[in-house]
């Protein structure tokens, strides 16, 4: 019964691209590139009234250096802070009064622009964007009271937060060498003291047209809006070729180890391992890994943290995608007073056991099927389709990505799952992090 | 993340008005024989299917004890029909699938997505939970115990803690004020007795709606509801659900929570606001989008683009069936909270006074209308909406009627509404933030009663 259960799998999971037919067809996709080097992806839904217009540039964290952490995130902050031709705030006043809305975020990898407007703003939302991809003044009064913004959102996020100060923590020990030593939102006293001229030079170096790809899903018209993208964005001129990142994190000789003390009610912990980019052939074996072990309420750790020995208010983690290696993550919170050595070694347990015994077949199918329920989700919008086409153009080189997205996985045996599990859940790739409730136990 | 307010503006509405009509597709409607209904759109764009429930009256605030429905709720998916907890959660995790049974102030949700060709025996699993769960006293004790130390947990993070003080300060004793994980002391006190007995009173199919959006043929929903759902019974007549009066401010009502490791000070501020399908609502919307629910908005302007004092502040309405509150968040650093409050009121009695700019009314409109088609893409929000709709008597055009009076929204309407609920002597007013730091800054509002953020409840 177990094995016809696998088979239906794996032919569901064939016949994806005639599942796609009504939702993401590759032939609904056209690409085009300007003089400048700038990439656009354009994808035509006319479902709703309205145009989800992203644009990511190839920065993040990951491009920083000490000193300047943090500051691709503050650039991202500045996008909205004024331009020769628009002043401060007028970015978003404009956007809003016309019916629009935007966000951005930024990660180790890569840097989102995200709008959503009616289709009938286009053009002026397009020429907005345009005039900021290299247009920011950076007036040192509005910067300053952007930092101020930034710090804030530094303390509520990692100083008032248990979890993530810990993760901070755990990160830096983890990682020596690579900028994704820190955060993403970058330590506090380089946020408080980044100087203008340096970051100007970091937009300047990394906010041109040839590191961003556009990424518009909506209610428009291919020619006519490749004729606007052209009018505001030709004229911007190829910036210089950005440096690579060449720093590699050297192997982990011994497992690690990071206590850190605070006022709180109730214990954090974090343990992580080095694990595999995503385009790395053993990702999918990880991720699957990361489903058996931390995914749901039937995953191993809940049932063996949570639901049968009760040390655990609740589990998390598992590995994301990055560029280069990152972390696989197993975040417990532990019930207040307890004793979070017992949490590591019922982990260690259950990590041995797979290591040993490898997952069950029903456990690599639970994980196709999320698989299945995650690439579907997001093409239920606009923004989730411009979203997962410029996941695919910053991890895997292009959009095409997404058509393959799900091979790996059904080509995913639990041999590798139980080999990717030896190889990298091993004692000297470890470290461990335990927030300990200051004048409290463990 | 630039915006931390986009939270605030997408909570701040649980109904939006939508832009050109009929946009929000209307369902077919059936009812089961044992009195169940159903709404059900078809959707063949992508393989999934959403199905939301919504059981009228099972909600926090018609619980006998503060926190015993969601406790119920969350104890239905801990065995069923014969299966263990784990065995229960391995089914639903087998498919990918997501099932959630949750309880919200007015009613309880369940909320079931998965791949179309899932649909079957998701819906099994969901009905098992719904009509045979075990409430064994094992997993009802694991529950219980994992619930007060949440609230622990949820004190350590101010940000969340804010809103939980918030809501009692502003509902006291009003059943608004149940917190939905309960209390040290009402989890403390709470029998699996109680559970049996609230399930028994609160559940049935003649109190449920359900709805149903995508890939799957009308055929197959009905024989898979009548397989399913269609075997659930009333097993006696549901207690009335209606709300008592809402308690509104008379004063002001100040309380400063102790946590002294915290950098920043958060607030909550809360005023009197209206009920769900209010005839306000569209005012209500155009002057709150301008006041604290957008990025340009006057709060986010001065406190954040101009000031640099925080990363997010917004503000919103909250409606219930009858009425409902007016409230504003935000934080800074331990020695800006004065500042930050001083602007604040200022705003709250600008706005009183002089109102808002023809402009800006302006923007509000087009800003409602152009953001409200994305809300109703995919198929849970589609479900979702039917069932709110539904439960409020509103009508399934309702959507359009609201945006066609936003679309008309004048500068005096939308005064009319600042001036209405706004007040610079009757409000709620909640810090949570380093006492030692932060007292002295706020005795110029008046006097704070002083709570410890580890003290046994709220």
């Amino acid at each position: 019964m177990k094995r016809l259960t696998h088979v239906l799998v794996i032919v569901l999971l064939l016949s994806l691209p005639l599942a796609l037919a009504a939702g993401l067809r590759p032939g609904d996709i056209t690409v085009h590139k300007l003089d400048n080097g700038l990439k656009i992806v354009l994808l035509e839904d006319h479902d709703i009234p309205n145009i989800a217009y992203y644009t990511f540039f190839r920065v993040g964290s990951r491009n920083e250096r000490p000193g300047l952490t943090g500051v691709s995130h503050f650039i991202e902050h500045m996008m909205f802070n004024g331009t020769q031709a628009n002043g401060p705030g007028q970015f978003d006043r404009i956007m809003e009064a016309s019916g629009g809305a935007n966000n951005a975020f930024t990660s180790e990898d890569m840097t989102g622009y995200t709008n959503w407007y009616p289709a009938a703003a286009l053009e002026k939302m397009i020429e907005l964007d345009a005039d900021r991809m290299q247009g920011l003044i950076f007036d040192p009064k509005v910067l300053e009271s952007e930092r101020s913004v930034v710090a804030s959102e530094r303390r509520m996020g990692v100083e008032n937060n248990n979890e993530n100060l810990l993760g901070e923590t755990v990160r830096a020990t983890a990682i020596m060498a690579h900028p994704y030593h820190w955060d993403v939102i970058g330590w506090m006293s380089d946020i408080l003291s980044w100087k203008r001229d340096e970051i100007i030079a970091y937009y300047r170096t990394f906010y041109s047209p040839n590191n961003a790809v556009i990424v518009v899903c909506g209610d428009f018209q291919t020619p006519k809006i490749m004729e606007l993208i052209r009018k505001y964005y030709a004229a911007i001129p190829r910036g210089p070729e950005p440096p690579a990142v060449l720093t590699v994190e050297p192997s982990q000789l011994g497992p690690r180890r990071v206590v850190v003390h605070k006022p709180a009610q109730t214990p954090s912990f974090l343990q992580v391992y080095h694990a595999p980019a995503a385009t790395d052939p053993d990702f999918p074996a990880m991720d699957v890994l990361g489903m058996a072990l931390l995914q749901g309420e039937s995953s191993r750790l809940y049932q063996r943290l949570v639901a049968r020995d009760q040390l655990a208010i609740d589990v998390s983690g598992g590995i994301g995608q990055s560029i280069d290696p990152l972390l696989f993550t197993i975040a417990v919170k532990p019930r207040p007073g307890v004793d979070t050595g017992l949490i590591e070694k019922a982990i260690e347990e259950e990590l041995a056991r797979i290591k040993k015994d490898g997952i069950a077949e029903k456990e690599l199918m639970k994980a196709l099927n999320s698989v299945r329920m995650d690439f579907y989700n997001p093409l239920m919008t606009i923004s989730g389709k411009a979203y997962k086409l410029g996941q695919s153009e910053i991890y895997y080189g292009g959009y095409e990505h997404i058509f393959k997205a799900m091979d790996p996985y059904k080509a995913v045996t639990l041999k590798q799952v139980q080999e990717a599990a030896g190889k990298y859940f091993s004692e000297n790739n470890k470290t461990v992090g335990v927030l300990i409730p200051e004048g409290g136990s463990k | 993340m630039k915006k931390a307010i986009l939270i605030g503006i997408i909570a701040a509405f649980a109904i939006l008005p939508l832009c050109g009509a009929n946009s929000l597709p209307t369902p077919q409607k059936f009812k089961l024989n044992n009195g169940l209904t159903v709404y059900y759109l078809q959707d063949k764009d992508l393989p999934l299917v959403a199905a939301r429930m919504l059981v009228k009256g099972a909600g926090t605030a018609f619980e006998p004890a503060e926190g015993l429905a969601n406790l119920t709720a969350a104890l239905m998916l801990k065995g069923a029909a014969g299966k263990t907890a784990v065995q229960v959660a391995e089914d639903i995790d087998s498919l990918g699938a997501a099932l959630d049974i949750s309880a919200a102030d007015e009613y309880m949700n369940l909320s079931a997505s998965c791949l179309a060709e899932h649909f079957d025996r998701l819906m099994g699993i969901a009905a098992d939970c719904m009509l045979k769960p075990a409430f064994s006293p094992e997993e009802f004790e694991k529950e219980r115990q994992n619930r007060i130390d949440s609230l622990k947990a949820a004190k350590d993070n101010p940000g969340q803690a804010v809103r939980l003080y918030f809501r009692k300060a502003y509902f006291g004793t009003h059943p608004l004020g149940h917190l939905a994980g309960g209390t040290d002391t009402s989890l403390g006190a709470m029998t699996v007795g109680q559970v049996r007995d609230y399930y028994r009173k609160y559940l049935g199919p003649q109190q449920a709606v359900l709805a149903v959006a995508g890939d799957i043929e009308p055929d197959r929903l009905k024989q898979v509801l009548n397989r399913t759902f269609g075997k659930w019974q009333q097993s006696v007549p549901a207690p009335a659900a209606k709300l008592p009066e809402f308690p509104a401010p008379h004063g002001k009502v100040l309380i400063l929570v102790d946590k002294p490791d915290a950098t920043q000070a958060y607030f909550g501020l809360g005023f009197p606001g209206f009920g769900m399908g209010d005839d306000i609502s569209a005012a209500a919307q155009v002057m709150n989008t301008l006041f604290g629910g957008r990025f340009t908005s006057w709060l986010n302007t001065e406190l954040r683009i101009k000031r640099g004092l925080t990363y997010g502040v917004s503000s919103s309405f909250q409606q219930w069936r009858g009425n409902g509150i007016f409230n504003a968040f935000s934080y800074t650093k331990n020695d800006q909270i004065g500042e930050m409050l001083d602007i604040t009121l200022e705003l709250i009695a600008k706005a009183k006074k002089e109102g808002f700019g023809e402009e800006e009314i302006q923007s509000a409109r087009n800003y409602i209308l152009g953001q409200f088609p994305p809300t109703l893409e995919n198929l849970g929000a589609k479900a979702r909406s039917y069932l709110t709709l539904d439960f409020y008597g509103l009508g399934f055009n309702y959507y359009d009627g609201l945006l066609e009076r936003i679309g008309k929204i004048t500068k005096p309407q939308a005064d009319a509404v600042a001036g209405k609920y706004f007040s610079d002597q009757n409000f709620v007013l909640v810090v949570v933030g380093r006492a030692e730091e932060i007292f002295a800054q706020l005795a110029k509002f008046g006097d704070f009663k002083i709570k410890k953020i580890g003290a046994a409840d709220f």
